[in-house]
Parts: structure tokens; C-alpha cells; sequence
């Protein structure tokens, strides 16, 4: 290790648990409910976990009602199966739907809000893609705290940490992995606010670093959303999964791309072309507009396309309208008030007199670290890594396939942090103690960071991140083509020649802003490079994947992609099955599990 | 209309290498549309990358971007410039950090440690009320809950504690204390002895002395003076 470069601090803890966001302080909380004398440091590069990306989902969470009389969890796992355009994995569906009510009722006992209707109970509202009786009729499903569901899932799991004494170490990294006898024991943080590096070895580590989205350049996800748990796994030479599967919002809020809820929708909104047509019924002639994401993204652009969109004077940026005019008083102003105030603060219209402008932005990787159904990460389709842990949305089970049902998201990250945290707390009755610092540790944060300080030039960091988001909304955005993606890769390896030259203002290490966003601009490059890879490979086109040079799904590719990152940082790939116990095992709904045809 | 205004940024800055503070100046051009995130963006991108600030979210969902602006606390993504022109009527704006925490570098500031007095006031449910039955949800009315959901889109992004007339040092603040409160008026919590011990204790609600700048910078609009108005008043339920 060089001078600067040196871990000053060991801590030994049971379990680390690198992002603290819904997913990974569930998996805490779960760990500490089956064994209370657990330790528990959790990692976040935000100054306080309750700040993490779970707090802006707004509106709300898929469990259907042991006491509805019409829904069944069945065809919440119908519906996630179609969604996925047939590439989720079954296993992993019927886990989450069937423990779905159960830990809804977790969180509201452990202090969420849920929205009460007249009758002291949950209210529910309608989303994209939810369906009764195997694509029949909207099926109110989603339970929901107003428009504002994650915050109150976070909020819960937060304070929850809190009361049982797990350790937050705020405004840090997870810069490497430590392992040892082929189990993980641990990983290397940088302490941002301390200039420090720090070593934690742990019986068991959790990766929950949430996703990607600041890859491009409209995007719903907040500014540490670039990726870091994907990359350290990718450095580590292990693989991750379907990153081509992008999930594009369909209505972010044009200008910053702010999330504008899918709950708009399900409470009656409309979109509008130029000629204030109600497009969708074209493209979905009977789920409209509330089809599923992917669907509604490919109508909006293609409307935009050709000629029937409208341009936003001040930001030059071409979009639709979201028609929420007729909504009542009440959806406004109680229902639905952080977004309402969105559109007000942000680009200053009512939505009760005004249209809203809006374009799709990026929101979603429904790909990411993969894992089984208990999250163990995978080293290979066969082979876990012991010790290493993955949930959230920065893991791959798949829950989701290749499109994301709105609601699921968070289904997923409660769902699967209890799972996770069950199976952790099974694992340290056995595990190991993972012994002393190993012999090697710390030498691919000491390189990387030398390498951050030791760099001159004057090329600037932010200009190449902005550059790289351009790169990818460009050219492998809504839809795609090889030519396109052809270029990326070109223009990919360029940016990544540029980073050699950027220097660093400060070489100090304390609260050093620029050296965290030179990090970041690292595991962008990685993950986008990933994306592109796997996209240009995937001649088909598949959920939020849509290929112009290959439009139709293609039983060639029926099967999950695994990227791997080799020493001379070129990517190359595997396969995944796709599980479809639901479909193989038989019985009455074998059928509806089968490689459907997906039309709404 | 795009609306480009040329802004004069003065910007409290602090190293602490050598614990060195000084104040800069930046100059630039930008569209009226830009929020302030974006501005200070900008001034990386083509001024000086090494000026330190932080975000997150950048929709006020999060609470990390408070600064004080022309000796306004606030959250830096949701002030637009062409708004931030109308409000002060100037285009020359002076950013510091929080006073609330110590400084770590330029903008930003140790916010976990303003978070301990968060952690004080014990924002989770102490002691919990069981669900009614197997399976099923507790029963609450939405009337019941207007009397405090309101409190709870507070995210501690510190703007109100830095208004308050008391000091952090012998007040938890008013967002502490209303994490508080709204566990005191929520049904699912048993625990409300403990609850008004929080109130009564030497840094709590003593130190409120009403007068309302938390209501009156607070970003999500929440009338935090009302919430620890019932807390005086001890409408507990």
C-alpha cells in the first residue's frame, strides 16, 4: 500500500451490511429479531440511512388481501410472470407474493402510516399491469402511506435499526470485498468524513447498494445511484445479471426527470399527445394507460417519434402531457400531495388547471447481483459465495425478469430482507469466525485510490460523466440497435482513456467531495459498459430490452444474462435458466405460467 | 420563455487541512429553470471541481442539500433560479453551510451528528400496540390519523432546527420533538410515559419558545409550531 493509502482501523462485527437503504436495514432487523446479540454495522453513502433512495417511491406496495374477496396471490404472480415478459424467475415470485400480506402487517405493527380508509383499514389503489382472474379487470392491490410509500418504509426500517442498536457508518464505500477460504469475510470501507479507510470483517456480508440509474442522463434515482455494489462485485470477478433490463419510467416530470407516480395514473390520470388524444388506447387497447411500464415508455417515444409530442420551450426537451385536471380535491390535496407540489416547485404549473409535461426517465435495473432464493450471491448458476449476501435492488433473484410491475419494488425489498435476514441468522449458528486481516487485503482500494490521487491532467470528472450519460441515452436508451451500441462501446473506451487524465484538486482524503465523484465515475463507466454488452448481445427484444433490428421476444434467449469483468476490463458472458416451477410442478394454473404472449 | 440570468455566488468555504475558512466568488450564466444542485453542478463541471456540496435525492424527498441561502435555511434542489431571483430580488447570492453541525468541508456538514438528537427523541415506536387479530390490520380512522400524519413527512433535513431561537446544544429541536409528538398521538404507541419524559426533559419542549420560525422556513410546509403546540397544550391522544 502506498503512503496515503492505509486501512487505519480494523472492526470485527457478525454482519456488515454495505447500503442501508429499505432492503438491507430490513435484512438488519430480521437478523437482530431472531438473534438480538447479533452486531450489526451498516454502511451508507448518504449522512443518515433514513436519507437512502427507498424515501422517494411514492406509490405504494403489491400484497394482495387475505380478506378481498376477488383477489387472489395467484394472479399477483400471473401478473408479475406476464410483466416480466416471461423471464422472472417462479421460485423466487411465489416466495415474495406468498409472504407478501404477512410483512405488509410487520410494517404497520413496527409504526409505517398506511393510508386508512372510512373503515380503519388499508386503503388500496390500482397500478399498471395488476389484474383479477389472469388478466381480467384492475385489481386494487397496492397498499400504500399516501404518495409517499417508501418514505414510510424506510422511516420504519430506519428507526427500527436505531432501537436495536445497529451501528450506521455514514458518507462511506464499500471499496473492496475481503475474503478467505472461498467465503467472504468482509470488505473495505473508505470513511469519507474521517479520510479514512477502515477494514470490517464479518461473519456475513449483505450488498444492498441499491441501483444504477445515474448512468443516464433523465433519471428518477438519486445522486449516489451509480452503481458501486454492481461494480466492487464486478472487481471481485464475480458476475452480475440482466443489467441490459433498464426500466424506463414512463412519466418523469421533463427537466430534472423527478418521478411523477404511476399512482397518477391508477387514480385516473390521462396521457395526451400534441392533438390532446388519449394515446394509449392505440398501443394497449385495453389496459390503456396502465399497461405496464415498458409498453407506456416505447408509446410515449414513439409519439414524440413521430411528430406528436410537444417541446418544452425552456428546457428543449420534447415530451407529453399527463392529463390529472378532473381528479377530485381530495386525490389532489390528500392523496397525491408530494407530487402535486412537484409540479408546482419544480416547473411551477397546478396539475388541478394544468396539463403536466412528461417524458420517460430512467427508474428501475431489474437486473443486478445474482442470487438465489435466499439471496445467497452466485459465483456461477451452481455455486454461491458463502459468507456474501445480496437484496434489494442491487440483487438479481429474479424477481422481476426483464420489466418491473409497479408496487413490486418494494414488495421486493421487505419481502427479501426478511428472507435474506432468516437465512443469516441460520447461517451464523455455523459460520466461521473470519480470523484476522488477510494477507492481501486492502491492495485494490490502495491501486484504485493511488491511481485517483496520483493522476494529472485537467480533464474534469463531471464532464465526463455528463459526456457518459449522453453515451447512454443516446445510444442505448428506450430502443435500441447494434449500430448504436456499436458506437457506445467506442465511446465508452474513450471516456474511460479520458478518466487517466483527470486530476484532483485536493489530494487530501477528508470529506474529499471530488475523490467520492471520481469513485463513482469508475463504477459508472463499468456498469454502463455492462449494460451495453449485454444489450448488444440479447437480439431480441424482451420487456424494457427492445431491440429496433430484433422487435420480436426470441426462445434463443430465453434465459437470464450473467457478465463477468476480466483483468483487462473486458466483459464477457454467461447464462442463467430461468425457473418456471410454477409452470412444470402442473396443478389447475400450470397454464397461465407457460411463455405467454404478452398483450394488454 | 428561457429565462438566462448571470449570478454572482459567494460561498462559504472551509478546508480542513489547514482549517482554513474563506468566503469565493463564482460567477456564471445559467437558465432560470436550473435548480440551485444543478448551479453548484455546473460550478464543478466547468469552475472547480474541488467545491464540496452534497445532495441526494434532489426532489426535497431527502433532507441532505440544506444550506443557508442569503440567510435563509433551505433545500438547494428545490430552489429554482428564476425563483430565487423573485424571492430575494438580487442575482448575487451568499451559500453557507448549516450551523447546526460542525463543518466538515465547504457545504457540507456532519449531519449525523445533528441526527444524534433525532435519535433521542426515539422516532420509532417504543412499545407496541399488537395488531387485533391473526392476519389482520389494526384499525385506525383516517380522522384519527389526520391528527398527525402531516408530522410525519418530516425528513430532518435540519432547515427548522437551524431557524429555531434555541440552540441545538440545549434544545433536541423542533423536529426531534416532533418525531416525538406524532409517536405520542399515534395509537399503535403504548409507551407514553416515556414519551412525555422525552417532552419534559431539560432539552425538550421548555426550551420551544413559540416562536414559529420552524413553521416558517420548513420546506414540506408542515406546521411543525402547531405540533409542538399540542405537545404544550398536552393533547396527547
Amino acid at each position: 500500500m502506498s503512503q496515503a493509502i492505509q486501512a487505519h482501523e480494523v472492526i470485527n462485527k457478525d454482519v456488515l451490511v454495505l447500503g442501508a437503504g429499505g432492503a438491507g436495514l430490513r435484512t438488519a432487523v430480521q437478523i437482530l429479531s431472531r438473534r438480538p446479540e447479533t452486531s450489526i454495522a451498516a454502511v451508507t453513502k448518504v449522512s443518515s440511512p433514513q436519507k437512502s433512495h427507498t424515501t422517494t417511491a411514492q406509490g405504494g406496495v403489491a400484497a394482495v388481501d387475505p380478506k378481498d374477496r376477488l383477489d387472489r396471490p395467484v394472479y399477483h404472480m400471473f401478473d408479475t410472470w406476464k410483466g416480466s415478459d416471461c423471464s422472472a424467475d417462479q421460485n423466487v415470485i411465489k416466495t415474495i407474493v406468498d409472504s407478501a400480506w404477512e410483512q405488509i402487517l410487520w410494517l404497520d405493527a413496527h409504526g409505517l402510516h398506511f393510508t386508512r380508509n372510512e373503515e380503519g383499514r388499508f386503503s388500496k389503489r390500482t397500478f399498471g399491469g395488476h389484474t383479477l382472474d389472469f388478466g381480467g379487470p384492475s385489481a386494487f392491490r397496492a397498499i400504500f402511506e399516501a404518495d409517499r410509500t417508501g418514505k414510510g418504509i424506510m422511516d420504519t426500517v430506519w428507526s427500527e435499526s436505531l432501537k436495536n442498536k445497529v451501528l450506521f457508518i455514514n458518507q462511506s464505500l464499500a471499496t473492496e470485498l475481503l475474503f478467505r477460504d472461498g467465503r467472504c469475510i468482509g470488505a473495505v470501507l473508505f470513511e469519507a468524513p474521517k479520510g479514512t479507510f477502515t477494514v470490517v470483517l464479518a461473519k456475513a456480508t449483505v450488498i444492498s447498494t441499491g441501483g444504477l440509474g445515474q448512468v443516464y442522463k433523465i433519471t428518477t434515482n438519486c445522486r449516489q445511484n451509480t452503481g458501486d455494489g454492481l461494480a466492487l462485485v464486478l472487481r471481485e470477478g464475480l458476475p452480475v445479471m440482466d443489467l441490459e433490463a433498464v426500466q424506463f419510467h414512463p412519466t418523469g416530470i421533463v427537466g430534472p426527470g423527478i418521478l411523477a407516480s404511476e399512482a397518477l395514473r391508477g387514480e385516473g390520470g390521462i396521457l395526451l399527445n400534441k392533438d390532446h388524444e388519449p394515446f394509449m388506447e392505440k398501443y394497449a387497447p385495453k389496459m390503456k394507460d396502465l399497461a405496464p411500464r415498458d409498453l407506456v415508455a416505447r408509446s410515449i417515444e414513439t409519439e414524440i417519434r413521430e411528430g406528436r409530442g410537444i417541446v418544452n420551450s425552456d428546457l428543449n426537451l420534447p415530451h407529453v402531457w399527463l392529463d390529472i385536471r378532473h381528479l377530485s380535491e381530495y386525490v389532489h390535496k390528500v392523496k397525491l400531495p408530494e407530487i402535486t407540489g412537484f409540479f408546482s416547485k419544480f416547473i411551477g404549473i397546478d396539475p388541478r388547471t394544468d396539463l403536466c409535461p412528461v417524458r420517460p426517465t430512467v427508474h428501475y435495473q431489474m437486473g443486478g447481483i445474482p442470487v438465489n432464493v435466499f439471496g445467497e450471491v452466485q459465483q456461477s448458476p451452481d455455486q454461491i459465495m458463502p459468507g456474501l449476501y445480496a437484496v434489494g435492488e442491487s440483487a438479481c433473484a429474479s424477481f422481476h425478469g426483464f420489466n418491473r410491475l409497479a408496487t413490486n419494488s418494494l414488495l421486493e425489498l421487505f419481502t427479501m430482507g426478511k428472507v435474506v435476514g432468516d437465512r443469516i441468522a441460520g447461517y451464523l449458528r455455523e459460520a466461521p469466525e473470519p480470523g484476522g486481516k488477510p494477507a492481501h487485503f486492502a491492495e485494490k482500494t490502495s491501486a484504485l485510490f493511488s491511481g485517483y490521487l496520483e493522476a494529472r491532467g485537467a480533464d474534469n470528472l463531471w464532464s465526463i460523466r455528463e459526456a457518459l450519460r449522453e453515451v447512454m441515452t443516446e445510444k442505448c436508451g428506450v430502443f435500441r440497435n447494434e449500430q448504436q451500441m456499436s458506437e457506445a462501446i467506442e465511446a465508452l473506451k474513450e471516456l474511460g482513456q479520458r478518466t487517466r487524465k483527470v486530476g484532483l484538486t485536493s489530494s487530501s482524503l477528508v470529506m474529499n467531495q471530488e475523490l467520492v465523484d471520481r469513485f463513482e465515475l469508475d463504477n459508472l463507466l463499468t456498469v454502463a459498459m455492462t449494460i451495453v454488452v449485454g444489450a448488444l448481445a440479447r437480439k431480441e427484444s424482451r420487456g424494457a430490452h427492445s431491440r429496433e433490428d430484433y422487435p420480436e421476444r426470441s426462445h434463443d434467449y430465453q434465459h437470464h444474462t450473467l457478465a463477468y469483468k476480466q483483468e483487462d476490463g473486458g466483459i464477457v458472458l454467461g447464462k442463467r435458466d430461468i425457473d418456471m416451477s410454477l409452470h412444470q410442478e402442473g396443478g389447475e394454473h400450470a397454464g397461465q405460467f407457460g411463455l405467454l404472449e404478452r398483450k394488454y | 420563455m428561457n429565462t438566462r440570468q448571470t449570478l454572482v455566488l459567494k460561498i462559504h468555504r472551509y478546508s480542513p487541512e489547514n482549517n482554513q475558512a474563506w468566503v469565493q466568488d463564482y460567477q456564471l450564466k445559467v437558465s432560470g429553470m436550473l435548480r440551485f444542485t444543478d448551479v453548484l453542478r455546473k460550478i464543478n463541471q466547468e469552475q472547480d471541481p474541488g467545491l464540496a456540496w452534497t445532495s441526494s435525492c434532489e426532489h426535497a424527498q431527502c433532507g441532505s442539500c440544506s444550506a443557508i441561502v442569503n440567510g435563509k435555511p433551505l433545500l438547494l434542489c428545490e430552489l429554482l433560479v428564476k425563483k430565487a431571483v423573485e424571492r430575494f430580488k438580487t442575482t448575487t447570492f451568499v451559500l453557507e453551510p448549516l450551523t447546526v453541525a460542525p463543518v466538515l468541508r465547504d457545504l457540507i456538514v456532519d449531519l449525523a451528528q445533528a441526527y444524534e438528537r433525532v435519535h433521542q427523541a426515539k422516532p420509532f415506536i417504543i412499545d407496541p400496540a399488537g395488531p387485533p387479530a391473526e392476519g389482520d390490520e389494526l384499525r385506525i380512522q383516517p380522522q384519527m390519523m389526520d391528527h398527525y400524519v402531516e408530522a410525519t413527512r418530516c425528513i430532518n433535513c435540519f432547515c427548522c432546527a437551524q431557524a429555531c431561537i434555541s440552540r441545538p446544544g440545549n434544545f433536541l429541536g423542533p423536529n426531534a420533538m416532533m418525531a416525538n409528538i406524532v409517536r405520542m398521538l399515534d395509537p399503535k404507541e403504548q409507551a407514553k410515559d416515556e414519551r412525555l419524559d422525552i417532552l419534559s426533559a431539560g432539552n425538550g419542549l421548555a426550551r420551544c419558545h413559540t416562536a414559529r420560525a420552524c413553521s416558517f422556513v420548513c420546506p414540506k410546509e408542515i406546521d411543525v409550531a402547531h405540533f409542538l403546540a399540542l405537545g404544550k397544550q398536552g393533547k396527547m391522544s
